[in-house]
């Protein structure tokens, strides 16, 4: 583990080298201002650019080892993903509430059309007065 | 596996600490005969620097992988480190 460890932040100091090294031509002076690049400013830019990838490439790697370990050791515990809730009930909600909404109205469309068809007829059905009877009849 | 990559991070930046070191001269912008310029004197303590640090690393890594070889796996690791 602590080899990792220093393998970890060598890596790192490795990357700062590295930015340093890319902006050294510039903050000591030595590439001059609106002119070309020099073959030193060339040299060290890359490089830096090169030292910089791989120390961040290294101290990802001993990073992950180290995370490794400490879950195989059970020091660490790795959370599960939550499944994310399907989007599928939003859709189909208006379905739902569209029959539900059928049901609810049916008995009250089955009346209107009962009382429809009784108006040819103004006489009591049943005992019933129908509807529209009753209004015609005040 | 993922340690074994760090590893050759470290070699390839010792490597690469060597190339700064010789650079000044390879390439031929410090001029022979010459003191050091602002950019070698630069280029030497950074590849110097970054040569001896990850020779280092290198070495405590190697010493403490062969101290785990010759004392075992430490209990309660399951998986054991099997990097030489």
């Amino acid at each position: 583990m602590i080899r990792k460890f220093i393998g970890a932040v060598t890596a790192v100091l490795a990357a700062l080298a590295g930015l340093w090294l890319m902006l050294a031509p510039f903050a000591l002076g030595t590439q001059p201002a609106n002119a070309d690049w020099t073959d030193p400013t060339t040299a060290e830019f890359f490089t830096g650019l090169g030292v910089a990838v791989i120390g961040l490439a290294g101290a990802s790697a001993f990073a992950a080892a180290i995370h490794e370990d400490l879950v195989a050791r059970g020091l660490v515990t790795v959370r599960e993903r939550k499944a994310e809730p399907e989007p599928e009930p939003a859709p189909a909600a208006p379905q739902t509430s569209s029959a539900e909404l059928a049901a609810l109205l049916a008995p009250l469309v089955e009346a209107l059309r009962e009382d429809l068809n009784h108006t040819a007829r103004p006489n009591r059905q049943n005992g019933s007065v129908t509807l529209v009877t009753a209004e015609e009849n005040r | 596996m993922k340690a074994k990559l760090g590893v050759s991070a470290l070699v390839l930046l010792f490597l690469t600490g060597l190339w700064l070191v010789a650079a000044p001269f390879a390439i031929g912008y410090q001029p022979a005969g010459v003191a050091y310029t602002d950019v070698t004197v630069n280029d030497l303590w950074i590849g110097g620097g970054l040569a001896g640090v990850s020779f280092l690393a290198l070495v405590v890594y190697a010493a403490d992988a062969l101290r785990e070889l010759t004392r075992g796996r430490h209990v309660g690791s399951p998986t054991g480190d099997r990097t030489p």
